[in-house]
């Protein structure tokens, strides 16, 4: 294992460092893609099904082809020509059945949304106009609208060749369940539905396709969060060589998980491109959105909890199903998976029973999302202890005490699959209970409860597994991609430093921290950093993208020991210059100087010259010329980053609406870079946790039809919704991260859903409500309390 | 969501509104603060074939006192007629009601008329003319006419306008001084559309018996709907917690919702009543 | 093309004139992004909730997407690009950078636009009065918390700048 780093200067690291990006996006130079004209760039839109379950039997696109303007109308037998189906990269589940799909549908369309046809034209107001000429004929089939229905014995099928609508099902045992259950003094248990959301970047997906067969290049310019796996995966769809396909990322208005998936749209792009000879601009519009970005969250879990009456978690069992759609997108049942995995959060629970069943519907596919599962797992855990101590009369700070592992006992390994690096969750949750009483939230809930007001404080407490991870057993799990991150830092002739990553940046400001850890780890000014992220063709390969957590941890940990042995280098030539002992030099704001005679010095500017330009006699004769280093990490684990979050609340008992009052969090991510960033991400992750908990969901019909279409009715939190953030730091670097980082991109949307849940509950004690259902409409909620209230008179 | 092609004239005043309107018959639409029909033809769900803009019209921007009334034009902004100190001062429920109306850059370009025509039946402006039995004044090839509010709207985003038709102004009457007035809304977010909004004016005699009520819902019907059987529960009478009780369940019995994503017919109609009730004291506490 | 009947539309764009030739169909904001080359108003919606579109309309703030270019014809119009001071960050801007007011900066320029009329109209807002202001603008990144407090610090910086100004007299 490689030993914690700890970077050597800490002039930039840990401090709250402006953003280098904010100038440029404050002054609206930032470039997104919509940004971005090429020559001679076209634009395309597709044509989506309106119904969710129906066989193809005409599709005539001469009218628009004949539109002025259209320059090539495709569908998906025309597609299937260059494109083979869309890839799915997770296969978690042994023996899974992988519904794949072409970007355009062929013959049967499977949720409404699918890709039926596409249109290249002048503009994209021609190009819809032309998208209203097409005439398709659809013949109904039965529709399967939602999970319930799905499973039913007599289902409709959406496979006609599986036995039913099951892609898969698998175990994760640890112990022996069956007996906790059947020892335990306690059981208590629910059963958790969290409806469909979306990652929803206010900048919806797009790409611009250049496929010149001439010059035998597929050059793209792609909002994602990976281009390097976009380049491979292009190459396996389209039967390219990747040398031949060139990706570029501008500024991503967003990511949050919906722009690491892989979607049709860069395939259809990439075709209308080939068609006419012409680079093809294909942005999905908002509308386009609902139905066409990864759908999410989609779960239920029917999940129990084990229990001595002194509170000891003896077991955990239950059943996890994934609503998946008409077929797998790009991440497959990997969420799901996750989330079946991440369940017993940071408790001890030794005898386990996990099982999920990844079930098809006739609805859009399942994607990504920042937190990928785990606030579905999150759900589980915290919401089973809440219960128990309930059940218990104990308290519900304590029986989570008693149920962490002790500092000592890290690694700590949870059971199904994942081995917590380190931390120390008793101390974390008191940093929360202290604030909470600091902040007088428990005087406020007092007094609100004296004048009839229904206050409540939520706690949830939740893991965060980042810096996903050892290749090797990404692989072994099912994931056909790798893992690690390589980072390229490189001294210029003027001694000014330029790092290449492959990450992305997608607003978390992946420049600024990068830029603090390279000045840092070579002692230069910040200004003398420049980050260069966004070109497959410049920048290095990095294993699955932006997400889990990647960025900070792993992308850091490769600035940190590339910064580190450039600085070696540095130093030996300052030494020749210096006639001095490499060993006696240190580099401070970009001097290299004799460690306590500042004055003998030169500068990394002298150093830059004499490696690039004045070799002789000023570089010594055993280096090589320029001053670059590569560095490919690729973790020997995950880490475990954790907090404890208390949300204060109010319900309204008369309507059921919920006002968030006040949030705040104690987090531990290891080696914090940037706490200003931190807490932006921290409050980000947050908001829209509490989207989901509260606001957020896709509504179906019996028809499978999405009547949540727009933002009137898919509702994000706006600034009124949503509370002050406090934060509390604390730091337990991980051991085995160059730089102790941990991770924190996910932490909020993780912890942000189960501590709404809980507040309500508390805001409610006296009628013993218990949530369960993601988003908590105000409708839903008046329902739950209407009933505990006469559950409560009839008792 | 691009909108499909139209033709676009901008009219100079109502007169030539109407001309327009009748030139080009029913393909043609009014474009006024364009926050609700711009959306539309974004979605491609309206497609007018002309569009005749009457932001550039000067004649039906006014906000004015008049015999004991209160007149807004119809081009008033939404923003304007909510910070206008006259109408603030003459009906109450303006500037508390616009609150809920969208938000500051909606209601910046957003006007009173244009809320009115689109007749969406969550709507606060509607159901504040309906609280206060407004009348609006239609312009047509041959001259005005006067509408009572409660006949003004006949189903969701239908008036009594015909096709060649403008809303050029409304009125309101003046409340007595020492009434007492208050718009609850439940909505899902600020500035969305209600869930259910309530209106309501309460006046009391000097003996503390109501000798004004005045309460209309939105959001609860096809139109919004003016409560008269809650009104006549409380009119004449003291109003104490039974009294505003039984009002609450009148209201919530002439209801008729319809289920829809943010709420069940029988949750909006149990809002009904909650928010009448709460309407009704704090009606009674702003006096 | 051709064939289509166009408009002829010229706005002042931050002090600039700008004359292009567009269908009537065609937007405020598209007419600013493709025409004028000022893409710093995006477009998150197209259907008047995001904001991201949020434009100074002869000072009134207004969401681009809902307006059609022809009908600013001869307006004057601030967008995100205009608000700099030089080479400087204004006052809010500056702001927004010191407390993390933004992140991927995609609803930023719609943001800042509706803060500035914001801090117009009210120079000395209330936290709740900001909240309440800037609640047509979504923002999927910040959680908001971050937003609220550089404009709250940006109106703070604004009355100092005032009555330094005032002093100096
Ligand atoms: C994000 C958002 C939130 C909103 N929230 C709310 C809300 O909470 N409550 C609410 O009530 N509204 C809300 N609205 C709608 C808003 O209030 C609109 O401004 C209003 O509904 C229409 O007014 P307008 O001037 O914009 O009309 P337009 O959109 O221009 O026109 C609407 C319709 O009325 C017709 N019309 C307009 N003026 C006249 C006239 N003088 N005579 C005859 N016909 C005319 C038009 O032809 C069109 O059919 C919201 C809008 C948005 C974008
Ligand atoms: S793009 Fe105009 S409001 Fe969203
Ligand atoms: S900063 Fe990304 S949407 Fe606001």
């Amino acid at each position: 294992m490689t030993t914690t780093a700890e970077p050597q200067e800490t002039k930039y690291t840990g401090k709250s460092q402006q953003r280098i990006e904010d100038p440029r996006l404050l002054t609206g130079h930032g470039t997104y893609i919509d940004d971005i004209t090429v020559p001679r760039m076209i634009e395309g839109a597709v044509l989506r099904s309106p119904v969710a379950h129906a066989r193809i039997t005409r599709i005539d696109v001469s009218k628009a082809a004949e539109l002025p303007g259209v320059f090539a109308v495709i569908t998906g037998n025309d597609l299937v020509e260059f494109a083979g189906e869309q890839p799915v990269i997770w296969s978690v589940i042994p023996e899974q059945r992988i519904a794949r799909a072409h970007a355009l549908a062929t013959d049967t369309v499977r949720w409404v949304g699918q890709g039926v046809a596409a249109v290249a034209a002048v503009d994209r107001y021609v190009a819809e106009d032309a998208l209203e000429l097409i005439e398709v004929d659809y013949e109904p089939l039965p529709v399967v609208a939602d999970l319930e229905q799905a499973l039913a014995p007599d289902a409709p099928k959406l496979y006609e060749d599986w036995p039913d609508n099951i892609s898969g099902s698998m175990t994760f045992p640890a112990g022996d369940a069956d007996a906790a259950f059947a020892e335990a003094d306690v059981v208590v248990g629910a059963s958790f539905r969290h409806h469909a959301g979306y990652g929803c970047s206010i900048e919806t997906r797009g790409c611009i396709a250049n496929w010149d067969v001439f010059a035998g290049k597929l050059d793209m310019w792609l909002g994602t969060q990976a281009p390097n796996l976009a380049r491979d995966l292009l190459a396996q769809v389209l039967s390219l060589p990747v040398d031949k396909i060139r990706v570029r990322t501008p500024d991503l208005g967003g990511g949050f998980g919906l722009k690491f998936d892989f979607y049709p749209d860069e395939i259809i792009a990439a075709i209308l491109s080939r068609r006419t000879k012409r680079p093809v601009k294909l942005l999905e519009d908002r509308q386009e959105s609902f139905v066409s970005s990864s759908r999410a969250r989609d779960m239920r879990h029917d999940f129990e909890m084990a229990l001595r009456s002194d509170g000891t978690i003896i077991g955990l069992r239950g059943t996890a199903y994934a609503v998946l759609g008409g077929a797998l997108g790009t991440v497959g049942s990997g969420p799901p998976w996750a989330s079946v995995l991440a369940c017993m959060g940071p408790y001890k629970i030794p005898n386990q029973e996990l099982t999920l069943k990844a079930v098809m519907t006739n609805r859009s596919p399942y994607g990504s999302y920042r937190g990928w599962g785990m606030p579905k797992a999150n759900i589980v855990h915290e919401r089973l202890i809440e219960f128990a101590a309930r059940k218990l009369g104990m308290s519900r700070i304590d029986l989570r005490r008693m149920n962490f592992p002790t500092p000592e006992e890290f690694p700590y390994f949870s059971g199904a699959a994942f081995t917590y690096d380190s931390g120390r969750y008793a101390d974390c949750l008191d940093l929360a209970t202290s604030a909470v009483n600091e902040r007088g939230w428990n005087v406020r809930q007092r007094e609100g409860r004296e004048a009839g007001r229904s206050i409540g404080i939520g706690y949830g407490f939740h893991t965060e597994v980042g810096a996903f991870g050892p290749s090797r057993v990404l692989n072994m799990v099912g994931l056909d991609h790798s893992g690690f991150d390589e980072v390229r830092i490189r001294m210029d002739s003027t001694g000014k430093v330029t790092v290449l990553s492959g990450q992305s940046a997608m607003g978390q400001g992946t420049h600024t921290t990068y830029a603090q850890l390279a000045a840092d780890g070579l002692g230069v000014p910040i200004e003398d950093v420049t980050i260069v992220t966004g070109d497959t063709e410049s920048c290095p390969y990095t294993g699955y993208g932006t997400g889990g957590s990647r960025a900070a941890t792993l992308g850091g940990a490769a600035i940190v020991n590339a910064s580190g042995r450039l600085k070696s280098k540095i130093l030996r030539i300052g030494a020749e210059l210096l006639e001095a002992n490499p060993d006696d030099l240190e580099i401070s704001d970009g001097r290299v100087s004799v460690r306590g005679a500042a004055d003998a010095s030169v500068s990394t500017a002298d150093i830059g010259y004499s490696a690039y330009r004045m070799l002789n006699g000023r570089l010594p004769e055993s280096e090589t010329p320029t001053l670059e280093e590569i560095d490919v990490f690729d973790p020997a684990n995950m880490t475990t980053s954790y907090g404890c979050t208390a949300l204060l609340v109010e319900v309204d008992r008369q309507t059921g609406a919920v006002t968030l009052l006040d949030c705040l969090q104690a987090h531990d991510a290891g080696v914090i870079i940037n706490p200003l960033l931190a807490d932006g991400q921290l409050a980000g992750g947050l908001a829209q946790a509490f989207g989901g908990g509260l606001f957020e969901e896709f509504v179906y019909d019996e028809d499978g039809q999405i009547n949540t279409a727009s933002f009137m009715d898919y509702l994000l939190p706006s600034a009124t919704d949503i509370p002050p953030f406090h934060f509390y730091h604390q730091e337990t670097p991980a051991p085995h991260i160059p730089g102790g980082m941990k991770g924190l991109g996910e932490a909020g949307t993780i912890a942000g859903v189960s501590v709404v849940a809980s507040a309500i509950d508390d805001a409610l004690s006296d009628l013993g409500v218990a949530v369960t259902e993601f988003p908590m409409t105000p409708p839903r909620l008046l329902e739950l309390i209407r009933a505990a209230q006469s559950a409560g008179v009839t008792a | 969501m691009k909108p499909p092609p139209f033709e676009y004239r901008s009219a100079h005043d109502s007169t030539e509104t109407v001309e327009l309107l009748t030139e080009y018959g029913d393909d043609a639409k009014i474009l006024a603060g364009g926050q609700s029909l711009v959306p539309l033809m974004n979605f491609r769900m309206a497609r007018p074939s002309v569009l005749i803009d009457i932001n550039q019209t000067q004649d039906m921007t006014g906000i004015r006192e008049d015999d004991g009334h209160l007149v807004i034009g119809a081009m008033a902004r939404q923003r304007v007629l909510e910070r206008d100190p006259t109408a603030g001062v003459a009906v109450p429920l303006l500037p508390a009601a616009l609150a809920h109306t969208g938000h500051t850059t909606n209601r910046n370009r957003g006007t009173f008329g244009g809320s009115l025509a689109h007749a969406d039946p969550a709507a606060e402006l509607p159901a504040l003319l309906v609280a206060m039995g407004g009348e609006l004044t239609v312009k047509g090839p041959s001259g005005t006419r006067i509408v009572p509010a409660e006949d003004f709207f006949l189903a969701p985003l239908t008036t009594t306008l015909a096709y060649n038709e403008i809303l050029v102004s409304a009125r309101l009457p003046r409340l007595p001084s020492g009434t007492g007035t208050a718009v609850e809304e439940l909505a899902r977010r600020h500035g969305d559309f209600a869930i259910v909004s309530v209106m309501a004016a309460v006046h009391l005699d000097s003996n503390g018996r109501a000798d004004l009520v005045r309460l209309a819902a939105g959001g609860v019907d096809s139109t919004p709907i003016r409560l008269h059987e809650a009104e006549s529960v409380l009119s004449g009478g003291t109003l104490d917690e039974t009294s505003i009780d039984a009002a609450a369940t009148a209201a919530a019995d002439a209801s008729h919702p319809v289920d829809d994503v943010h709420g069940t017919a029988s949750y909006r109609r149990d809002m009904v009543r909650v928010l009448v009730a709460r309407a009704i004291r704090s009606a009674i506490a702003n006096r | 093309m051709s064939d289509k009947h166009t408009v002829t539309v010229t706005v002042t764009v931050n002090g600039q004139v700008y004359t292009g030739d567009c269908e009537p169909r065609m937007t405020l904001a598209d007419f600013l992004r493709h025409e004028c080359g000022l893409t710093g108003t995006h477009l998150g919606c197209e259907h008047g909730v995001c904001g991201a579109c949020t434009v100074l309309l002869d000072d009134v703030a207004a969401r681009s997407c809902l307006t059609f270019a022809v009908q600013a014809d001869g307006a004057r119009i601030t967008t995100v690009e205009g608000l700099a001071e030089g080479e400087q960050l204004n006052t809010l801007q500056k702001s927004f950078q010191e407390h993390h007011g933004l992140q991927c900066g995609f609803c930023t320029s719609g943001m800042l636009m509706c803060a500035t009329e914001l801090l117009r109209e009210n120079p000395n807002p209330t936290e709740t009065e900001v909240r309440e202001g800037i609640s047509g603008v979504l923002c999927r990144c910040t959680g908001y918390d971050s937003i609220v407090k550089s404009v709250m610090a940006a109106a703070g910086d604004q009355r100092d700048a005032v009555s330094e100004a005032g002093s100096a007299r």
